[in-house]
């Protein structure tokens, strides 16, 4: 008998570790590839997925049932994927990358490329680093409202809840992420 | 009828996600609006284009990837997490107590640090100002004057005869 992912949950909460490892095989194909879509590197996508699995594991007693079990799991994931950003955002405005262009004797420090080098470049091909490229250009919200539309055939109802917001709010986020990313392959800028 | 494009509208359209009412009224407006039905089979071709290459990105070893997900949960559930927590805001709380002693310390040494070699202001003033003493050394008179008791004095300086200047005194 399979159960279903609400079902597992409860179990979860219940201290269940076997439903536990049931949920994460369900999800952990899905989740690894959001998280990689989102951040594009793949080193981050399997800590930050992880992660997910860890506050679904702590949090399943908090699981309400007001909205399905995978938009509820999507929403901690895309909320860490976005907050992952966010912090290395922050953290390279802090400190320079590589060597200014304004200062040939700047000293060069050699953090990991934002970019997705030859060994992490996750989408292959010249047209998906172009892509990708596109991509990391969009605010935070319209890149995980386009993907989850995407790659998980969201609806607007279940983009809006994962990313909470309106409804309509959703729908500005996907159409303006598509709408810039047309613009950006053409060269243009968004 | 739309007022304008219902851009944002013609992605749930195609994925059948609207109401009968909106439903037909994106129908309507895509009969007679070739931009709004080319931007809905671009945008329709952008969203497969990005599925297809997200299906392309590889897998990681998934058991492997289990058992670092189970590593990293066993390691969080023997965190006495009933005691570090409260123990952590109270370090929290000690840092920040910390921090404003001494942010008070601060202030109140620092203003009898500064009266010990700090000159009296009115030397300050003959040296920031050495220009406008010229006039008051003209007037020797100024320099026994007690400002309120002599108010006439000061109020008639005008008319006291400049004293001879230090080149005439030599000179002379």
């Amino acid at each position: 008998m399979e159960f279903s992912d609400e079902e597992l949950c409860r179990q979860v909460a219940g201290g269940d570790t076997v439903a536990f490892d049931a949920l994460v095989e369900r999800y952990q194909a899905r989740a690894y590839r959001l998280a990689c879509s989102i951040l594009g590197n793949e080193a981050d996508a399997r800590d930050v997925s992880q992660d997910a699995f860890i506050r679904l594991y702590e949090a399943a007693g908090r699981f309400d049932e007001r909205s399905k079990f995978s938009t509820w799991f999507h929403r901690i994931l895309v909320n860490l994927c976005i907050d992952h950003q966010r912090r290395n955002r922050w953290w390279r405005k802090m400190v320079p990358i590589g060597k200014r262009d304004d200062d040939p004797d700047a000293p060069e420090i050699d953090f990991p490329s934002d970019a997705p080098g030859p060994d992490v470049e996750v989408i292959q091909g010249e047209s998906a680093g172009r892509l990708r490229g596109a991509l990391d250009k969009l605010s935070a919200n319209q890149r995980a409202a386009v993907l989850m539309q995407a790659e998980e055939g969201f609806t607007s109802r279940e983009i809006a809840q994962v990313l909470g917001c309106s409804e309509a709010t959703a729908r500005v986020h996907v159409h303006r992420g598509i709408a810039a990313l047309k613009k950006i392959l053409k060269g243009e800028e968004p | 009828m739309f007022a304008k494009h219902p851009e944002t509208a013609l992605i749930p359209y195609l994925r059948g996600e609207l109401g009968a009412d909106e439903r037909s009224r994106v129908e309507s407006h895509l009969q007679t609006c070739a931009r709004c039905r080319a931007s809905m089979e671009s945008s329709a071709s952008m969203l497969r284009e990005i599925s297809e290459k997200v299906a392309q990105i590889p897998e990681p070893d998934w058991t492997r990837y289990r058992a670092q997900l189970r590593i990293r949960l066993a390691a969080r559930r023997e965190q006495p997490q009933t005691w570090w927590r409260p123990a952590y805001s109270w370090m929290s709380l000690a840092a920040a107590g910390a921090v404003a002693a001494t942010i008070v310390a601060t202030i109140a040494i620092r203003p009898t640090q500064q009266l010990g070699p700090t000159p009296p202001v009115d030397q300050l003033a003959l040296e920031d100002a050495p220009a406008d003493l010229g006039l008051l050394r003209d007037y020797p008179v100024v320099e026994h004057l007690d400002l309120l008791e002599n108010y006439d004095e000061i109020s008639n300086l005008d008319q006291f005869a400049p004293a001879p200047s230090r080149n005439e005194k030599s000179s002379s």
